[in-house]
């Protein structure tokens, strides 16, 4: 072999190790550069997939975190409370590098056959730090802190349709649904079902921060640090480093120079301004990873002059998507199409048409409504998303054309939640990525929903959700979502611009695996028990 | 001096007087921030019965008044009740945060103080030379961009160029004061920076307003040096001004100073309060708002008694 | 050596030498030191930094230039008396004069001046500067140099009303304490107590979110913020002068309060005050800037500066000058006030010469 082909495999292992490129893509360079398949493949092992290693403190700063945080899983909201649940404490199931669901407390589960009754194996190693096992009845007591009239959980409408939760012997439970729910398992995925140990009279300890988690917590205060070290027994694979310090960094500069400086090990988020910027420090690794979050609009379809499906289709056709994510996202997002289903989640319906910028169709359909020269107010705050008042200049400007006046409110960032969404009939929301389309429709666009931001009334859609949710049958069920997808496209109430991908950063002696999940920033929030020190 | 002593325990009287109306102030204030605390606590999770549910928990179905009765009893008698949110007390949450916030501004006038005054005196007697001109312009510029930018510029010279400093100042358990104080520089150095101009200028100022009075002309055509005029005559009868715009400058270093706490990842009480008002936790804002208002309070008849002590004929009312 | 270096030594030693010629003291001992910094600095920093130095110097001779032009048109055009006042205006005072001329002026005729609308989105992101856009685009693809112009009107105009608003309530209640004394001395002290008790953003959030943001609210707000300071300062200086001896002369010929404090108290603590001014001026500034931080400022797209510079902070870290430009633009609107108000004090200190 020619040193100038070694010099290249040696840059491509490196980008490999560094995880800029993918396993296809160096085997594809390699065989290219002169190698064989075999050699290729031994070299991917040996240099670039480097077996993780134990050891060291891992520093992480998170962009998101509040004095006033607590340890209650029913009121989790910021990144600080959830990143510091997937990592002291366990979920029933947790969603892997793959996007597929693997399991974390639960080893197994099925259902029955129209999904009404689910049980769940638990895992017969798992103990929570304070080295009591982990049972049947703490999983129950936790769940059951979301249910119940006198829950103040703010995940209590996902689990409206739990019926009754039982045990079977000390690691078996069954939960009983009064209708079909295919998507329970990924249901458990989300942040605030963490299991915590049970009091004597069936409530939660969740004041005590104890968890079966990979790490345990030390000290902490809320708001400004944690620090965790390895849960010895910890009962999955992984959980390389010795401890762990979680920061709040909620300033971008104060992220952005500690990462640099080498202050911490890894960010969850970085300004997306600087992105290029930072990419051309060789000390860095910068992940831009698709996720399911997504920007949201939502007109109140009950409301002149949305309750008129042209003006709605208008007021989207008026949007360059394009422009918005060059411009606002600088290029990390994925374009959206109006229906709220992302790429990164399952059931994706490939081939229905892109919406795109065309403001003259957008006049005609306002000519065809009697709405010309129509004017709307737009609520934005910063606080939403980094640049969202921006985003709503931009869309005005470019609403402009087809005739379309849009003011941009800039609302106060204190509050935004309770005052202005479902309160504004037009307003800009984000929403965080959940595991599947049902929990999305079922959470934001049922007719009936708490937060059908849009009062979208489409009784096809809504039988089409039902039927969906208790559907077994993979395929049928994609269809189903197909549709629904259309629907929402060219009748329903939101623009949705885009799903904003996950860019976070670690320096470069940190190890990463080759697939990043995406449910959440650095990993699916477990970056501390996956990700491990190379040097 | 015993009429000082009278007027110094009259104020304090007075003061607890404005803390009372500070504090109903501030609880009806944040009674009509729009969405409660329930609300807040739930964010884009909140639902109606789930908001109905933890507002019945905290309490806040009692009427406004009756609230703040049951708060203001707790806290004639010391006890400043707990976090709504998070069920700890109050003075455990604070406490740490307010010495910490109180030591970063000790650490700032330490250096501020001094310095402002002394090249106040300085600009006063070159006053209209090159280094006037310049000392104004540098102090001017640094008070002329937000705090928290001239923060991101410390830190790109300090620290990311040149490594001297630590970018974030985030404190640790057992630090060594030396540590500590060069863990906390920086942010110490950009609080320097936005207080010295404003002392500075109104030293240089009040100085000038005196420099042609009749008494400081006497002195000079007895042909005291320049810098003896000044510093014997006229810098005594100019102290009112600048105390009072040093005791502003003081109380901004405790009040005031929450971006920089954000910029540097510095645990003060600044960041607590912005945090409390977001959540409506209403003990805890209430805590630190009175904790401001007595340190302005403390601060203001600081400079009170400052001003009658420098001045004989205050001293003395006729 | 390059001919520029031979030739900027040339220059500046035979300048040094017509100075000592002309027996210009100061000049020579100017122009001889620069001299002698340039070979430290020729040689530490190389031709960059006798570059870097002739720059500077050439900015600075042609803020002179300019100063000494204004002020000699302000002379020509202006009343005899005023004109013998400006005449003796140090170049300084006429430099910061003709700063905050242009920037009434670009501030007035701003639609006309700017190239481009403050919200007209005309190229990519930081697109860098050309022909069309003088000082490149922001993060939309919008004329930074545009929204430069439209900031003086929106941004100054605000200050310059939330300023001069909480002086006239701050002064008239500290001198009407300082001459009332008793119970409403006590009391209006008090009550600046209260107000400077919570802190400005906490109580600008309060108040905001109560009232709404339209400009008037902003105006009154950031007014009331800075007013008790503005009290306290003018309570402590008029304290000073109500126990000087012609005060009690004026009170014992019975002259009324109103009087005292026109004639008697006012002309004699106007220099703090003014001083005063020149700061909490730039002060509002950033405060507006911090609102925009809760998401209460000035609604956008209107410009203004303290939001231009927040918006694209984070770049300074990477040696971009995006947030550079407005953040200039501030200071060196707050060092020509404050140049100008340094005359004044000079002026009315009645120090002469």
């Amino acid at each position: 072999m020619s040193k100038k082909n070694q010099a290249q495999l040696d840059r491509l292992a490196d980008a490999a190790r560094q995880g800029r490129i993918s396993r296809r893509d160096f085997m594809h360079y390699s065989v290219a550069a002169g190698l064989t398949a075999t050699t290729a493949t031994g070299l991917w092992t040996t240099k670039a997939a480097a077996q993780p290693k134990s050891g060291g403190n891992f520093r992480w700063g998170l962009h998101d975190g509040n004095t006033s945080d607590t340890h209650d899983p029913g009121t989790y909201v910021t990144r600080q409370n959830i990143f510091l649940a997937h990592t002291h404490r366990s979920y029933l199931t947790m969603i892997m590098g793959d996007g597929s669901l693997g399991p974390d407390l639960a080893d197994s589960w099925e259902a029955n056959d129209d999904a009404t009754e689910w049980t769940f194996d638990l895992n017969q190693e798992a103990a929570f730090h304070s080295g009591k096992p982990v049972t049947a009845d703490d999983v129950i007591a936790s769940l059951n802190h979301h249910r119940g009239d006198d829950t103040t959980s703010a995940a209590k409408a996902l689990l409206t349709d739990v019926s009754d939760i039982a045990k079977d012997g000390d690691h078996t439970i069954v939960v009983t649904l009064s209708r079909g729910n295919a998507d329970l398992p990924w249901l458990m995925t989300d942040y605030h079902f963490a299991i915590c140990p049970a009091n004597d009279d069936g409530t939660i300890d969740w004041q005590s921060g104890d968890g079966s988690g990979p790490y345990k917590i030390d000290s902490g205060e809320w708001g400004v640090q944690f620090t965790l070290s390895r849960h010895d027994g910890w009962h999955r694979e992984g959980a390389y480093f010795d401890t762990v310090e979680i920061l709040t960094l909620n300033d971008p500069n104060a992220r952005q120079t500690a990462l640099v400086t080498g202050d911490v090990h890894a960010v969850s988020l970085i300004e997306l301004k600087t992105m290029g910027l930072l990419q051309r420090d060789p000390n860095l690794d910068i992940h831009n990873v698709p996720s399911a979050a997504a920007i949201t609009m939502p007109m109140f379809c009950d409301q002149a002059p949305f309750d008129n499906v042209d003006v709605r289709n208008a007021m989207k056709l008026a949007m360059n998507r394009d422009e918005i994510i060059e411009k606002i996202t600088f290029g990390a997002a994925t374009k959206a199409n109006d229906f709220h289903h992302s790429p990164a989640q399952p059931y994706y319906p490939e081939g229905i048409p892109q919406r795109d910028y065309d403001p003259d169709q957008a006049r005609s359909l306002l000519q065809k409504a009697g709405a010309e020269g129509l004017t709307v107010n737009l609520s934005a705050a910063d606080s939403v998303y980094a640049g969202a008042v921006d985003m709503a200049v931009l869309y005005a400007e470019q609403a402009r054309a087809a005739g379309i006046n849009i003011n941009v409110v800039r609302e106060p960032n204190d509050g935004y939640y309770s005052d202005v969404w479902l309160t504004k009939p037009f307003c800009l929301v984000s929403w965080g990525a959940r595991p599947t389309p049902d929990v999305m429709y079922t959470l934001a666009y049922k007719d009936d929903a708490a937060w059908n931001e849009s009062h979208w009334q489409n009784e096809r859609f809504n039988e089409l959700l039902l039927q969906a949710k208790s559907e077994l049958d993979e395929s049928l069920r994609a269809e189903m979502y197909a549709e629904m997808a259309t629907l929402a496209r060219d009748d329903g109430g939101t623009i949705i611009p885009f799903f904003n991908n996950f860019v976070y950063a670690n320096r470069a002696n940190v190890g990463t695996p080759e697939e990043l999940a995406a449910s959440w920033e650095n990993d699916g929030a477990r970056a501390a028990s996956r990700w491990w020190f190379t040097d | 001096m015993s009429d000082i002593f009278k007027l110094v325990m009259k104020r304090l009287g007075l003061g607890l007087v404005t803390l009372l109306v500070v504090s109903i102030l501030i609880f009806f204030a944040v009674e009509l921030l729009p969405g409660d605390i329930a609300q807040a606590v739930l964010g884009q999770g909140a639902t109606e019965e789930t908001v109905a549910t933890l507002r019945e928990r905290m309490g806040l179905n009692d009427p406004a008044i009756v609230r703040y009765l049951d708060w203001l009893g707790g806290a004639v008698r010391g006890d400043f009740g707990v976090s709504l949110i998070s069920g700890g007390s109050v003075g455990d949450a604070i406490t740490q945060r307010f010495l910490n916030t109180l030591f970063l501004a000790t650490y700032a006038a330490v250096i501020a103080v001094p310095f402002a005054i002394v090249l106040g005196v300085l600009v006063a007697l070159m006053r209209d030379t090159l280094f006037d001109r310049a000392a104004n312009i540098l102090t001017l510029t640094s008070i002329s961009s937000p705090e928290f930018f001239l923060g991101y510029v410390l830190i790109l010279y300090l620290s990311v160029k040149t490594g001297w400093f630590p970018a974030i100042s985030s404190l640790s358990a057992g630090m060594s004061f030396g540590e500590l104080l060069e863990r906390t520089f920086l942010p110490a150095l950009t609080l320097v920076l936005v207080v010295t101009a404003h002392m500075m200028r109104m030293t240089r100022a009040a100085i000038i307003n005196l420099l042609a009075s009749p008494y400081i002309e006497m002195a000079r055509l007895k042909g005291m040096p320049p810098w003896k005029v000044i510093v014997k005559h006229a810098l005594p009868n100019a102290w009112a001004p600048i105390i009072n715009v040093v005791a502003l400058n003081l109380a901004y270093l405790i009040t005031g100073v929450v971006l920089v706490e954000v910029v540097f990842v510095y645990p003060g009480i600044g960041q607590l309060l912005v945090d409390a008002v977001a959540k409506r936790d209403f003990p805890i804002v209430q805590a630190c708002c009175l904790i401001f208002a007595a340190t302005f309070i403390l601060l203001n008849l600081a400079a009170d008694v400052g001003s009658i002590l420098t001045n004989p004929r205050l001293r003395h009312p006729k | 050596m390059s001919v520029f270096v031979i030739g900027y030594y040339t220059i500046l030693i035979a300048a040094s030498c017509l100075a000592v010629y002309f027996e210009r003291r100061r000049v020579f001992m100017l122009l001889f030191s620069l001299t002698l910094v340039s070979f430290v600095a020729g040689i530490i920093g190389g031709v960059g930094a006798l570059r870097t130095i002739t720059t500077l110097a050439a900015v600075l001779s042609l803020a002179a230039g300019v100063s000494y032009a204004f002020k000699e048109f302000l002379v020509q055009i202006a009343r005899p008396g005023l004109a013998r006042e400006l005449r003796t205006a140090p170049l300084t005072a006429a430099f910061g004069m003709f700063v905050i001329f242009t920037y009434a002026i670009a501030g007035i005729f701003a639609p006309w001046i700017a190239p481009h609308g403050q919200a007209e989105v005309i190229s990519t992101s930081f697109a860098p500067p050309d022909a069309n856009m003088l000082l490149g685009a922001d993060q939309l693809g919008r004329d930074i140099f545009s929204r430069i112009i439209y900031g003086a009107r929106n941004t100054v105009g605000l200050a310059l009303a939330a300023t001069i608003l909480a002086f006239v309530m701050g002064a008239f209640a500290g001198l009407l304490a300082a001459v009332k004394g008793g119970w409403f001395d006590q009391f209006m002290g008090r009550f600046a107590d209260v107000i400077m008790s919570v802190p400005s953003l906490i109580f600008a959030l309060l108040m905001l979110s109560i009232f709404g943001t339209n400009l008037f609210v902003i105006v009154v707000v950031v007014a009331v913020i800075y007013s008790p300071r503005v009290f306290r300062l003018t309570r402590a200086v008029a304290g000073n002068v109500v126990v000087m001896d012609y005060i009690e002369a004026a009170k014992l010929r019975g002259e009324g309060d109103w009087y005292l404090i026109r004639r008697e108290i006012l002309p004699n603590s106007t220099a703090p005050l003014v001083a005063e001014f020149g700061l909490e001026f730039c002060f509002v500034f950033l405060l507006i800037a911090g609102l925009s931080f809760l998401g209460l400022g000035i609604q956008p797209p209107t410009a203004d500066w303290g939001s231009m510079v927040r918006e694209n902070a984070t770049l300074i870290s990477f040696g971009d000058v995006t947030p550079l430009i407005p953040a200039a633009a501030i200071a060196l609107l707050t060092v020509a006030v404050n140049f100008v108000v340094d005359w004044m004090l000079f002026r009315s200190s009645g120090l002469k010469g």
